[in-house]
């Protein structure tokens, strides 16, 4: 394959995974367009588009964006290095295990966004409330995945391992976290998510800043063009933030089945 | 001949019971075995007959009653003194085929340039020239299994623990890795105790071959073969020797075969 073809196969691939939202643009342009449905509840891309350069020209995207990021950021960290914590601790002691597991499971289900308001009487508006609530979202799933990952570490690798004369605290670092990585980047895939629910969802009902309480304060006045533009701005955010991490699981998991093959859809 | 016979593992009232959901699972009895010194043992049965779980016992994986000495000094656990080699490989699926090889040699504290020497001459002994960088999810099944017994070697262990090492191999791979173990084996006179359901693999291995009966294991027969090593495999398969001494440890496992498939009938 000559450089220009490459470059037009890769191109084409390119056009292949952006067509879809192309069409989706189009297709609500031309909902809007027809005046099927009132202007005011489903505004135009356009008019989206030009509600974001103005939110992005006059700095406030960019300074509640900083701050959303922020509190899902502090919370994802906090949320993920005790996850893995307690998951690994969770395997490892017999007593912790039995302590932890009835509080897990009965908390694994709850929406973490009920225990906002009882978050915001506790620590008040801001920072903390929404911190709180991210961490406690991203926890549980990292310690499921980070449990089920270390014990799930085959016999006979630890067998072998001790074997070619590894001892017991250094399993720990050698074979059953390597084992869990899997599981824990699995855990951090979903834990991403949750941080951007639970960080925009607290601003909404307990933060006087944010781009949560920017879309509620939008959406209450009744400027939906800039509700949108506000949407908008997560999703593609949530969006980048989901791929570089898959990149990121990728480079560090080569060595994994799952980092070479996409799931493939069957043919035929 | 004036070989020094001297007993390398010596196997005393080896009982180990499983527990299960329909209760205890008695999967040993009273097995008794002595492996001595530069000897290749091969212990066969039926399927779930326990020569699985008497290797890891004597690996010092599973805790079991009855004792297991190596040089006369009973069993604390696994030790580097006995190399492992499973069925499943059981490769570090996140270490590249050099880093494998090598994490014996890291725990042990060998400095790097020693590492490397190791390393790189076993890499030729396998064969991998060139596949060091590569992971074991890229390698075929032979190709793995040549990789573990490096791995196995690197650390040069007195004992080599074979669970059912080509098992898990197409027939023809399976005996280019017997004829690669023989000739290894052949070179470096370790102590192998091995695992095996195939019982031609046994006798083209094997100086002695222990039966092992249907549950709970014991070892009821032992059969030595004594056949001319140097001889190339396809003269040594068809010999009447090699022939006589298959059929009567195929006829021992099918008797024993047989009394574990009434029982699980019955039951």
């Amino acid at each position: 394959m000559t450089k220009a073809d490459e470059f037009m196969s890769s191109a084409r691939r390119g056009l292949v995974r952006v067509a879809p939202l192309i069409l989706f643009g189009l297709i609500w342009h031309i909902i809007c367009a027809t005046g099927l449905v009132n202007k005011d509840f489903l505004p135009a891309p356009g008019a989206v588009a030009a509600a974001l350069a103005d939110l992005f020209k006059g700095g406030e995207i960019t300074k509640n964006l900083t701050i959303t990021l922020f509190r899902a950021a502090v919370g994802l960290v906090l949320g993920a290095a005790c996850g893995i914590w307690i998951g690994v601790m969770m395997a490892r002691s017999r007593h912790f295990r039995e302590y932890v597991t009835p509080i897990v499971g009965g908390t694994y289900s709850l929406p973490k966004s009920a225990l906002i308001p009882l978050f915001a009487l506790w620590f008040g508006i801001g920072n903390v409330t929404a911190i709180a609530a991210v961490f406690l979202a991203c926890l549980l799933p990292m310690i499921v995945n980070t449990y089920h990952g270390v014990v799930t570490t085959p016999k006979v690798l630890v067998w072998s391992a001790e074997a070619l004369g590894t001892g017991e605290r250094e399993l720990w670092p050698r074979i059953f976290i390597r084992n869990a990585l899997p599981d824990i980047f699995t855990g951090l895939r979903i834990a991403l998510g949750f941080s951007f629910v639970l960080a925009i969802s607290a601003e909404m009902i307990a933060s006087t800043n944010g781009i949560g309480k920017l879309i509620f304060m939008y959406g209450e006045n009744g400027n939906y063009d800039y509700m949108f533009a506000g949407i908008a701005c997560m999703v593609i955010v949530a969006f980048l933030a989901d791929r570089v991490l898959v990149i990121l699981t990728k480079r560090l998991l080569v060595w994994h089945e799952s980092a070479v093959t996409e799931p493939e859809t069957r043919r035929r | 001949m004036l070989d020094l016979v001297r007993p390398k593992i010596e196997i005393r009232g080896v009982s180990k019971t499983y527990a299960s959901e329909h209760g205890p699972v008695l999967a040993l009895r009273g097995t008794d075995l002595t492996v001595n010194e530069g000897e290749f043992v091969s212990i066969v049965g039926p399927s779930g007959c326990g020569k699985s779980t008497l290797l890891y016992v004597v690996g010092g994986f599973l805790a079991a009653d009855g004792e297991v000495a190596v040089d006369g000094a009973p069993i604390k656990g696994p030790g580097t003194d006995r190399g492992v080699v499973f069925q499943e490989y059981a490769l570090f699926p996140w270490l590249t085929v050099h880093d494998n090889i090598a994490f014996g040699l890291e725990r042990q504290g060998l400095v790097a340039s020693e590492r490397e020497k190791i390393v790189s001459r076993l890499v030729g002994v396998i064969g991998l020239a060139g596949f060091e960088k590569r992971y074991p999810r890229e390698l075929s099944g032979g190709m793995k299994q040549r990789v573990a017994i490096a791995r196995t070697l690197a650390r040069d262990p007195a004992i080599l623990l074979l669970d059912e090492p080509f098992g898990a191999l197409d027939a023809q791979t399976r005996e280019i890795m017997q004829d690669e173990l023989l000739r290894i084996w052949l070179e470096t006179r370790k102590t192998v105790l091995m695992v095996t359901h195939d019982v031609t693999e046994a006798v083209y291995l094997s100086n002695r071959i222990c039966v092992m009966s249907a549950r709970p294991g014991q070892i009821i027969e032992e059969f030595t073969v004594s056949l001319d090593r140097g001889r190339p495999r396809e003269e040594l398969v068809v010999s009447e020797q090699f022939n006589s001494i298959r059929n009567r440890v195929w006829l021992s496992v099918r008797r024993q075969a047989l009394v574990a498939g009434e029982r699980n009938d019955e039951s």
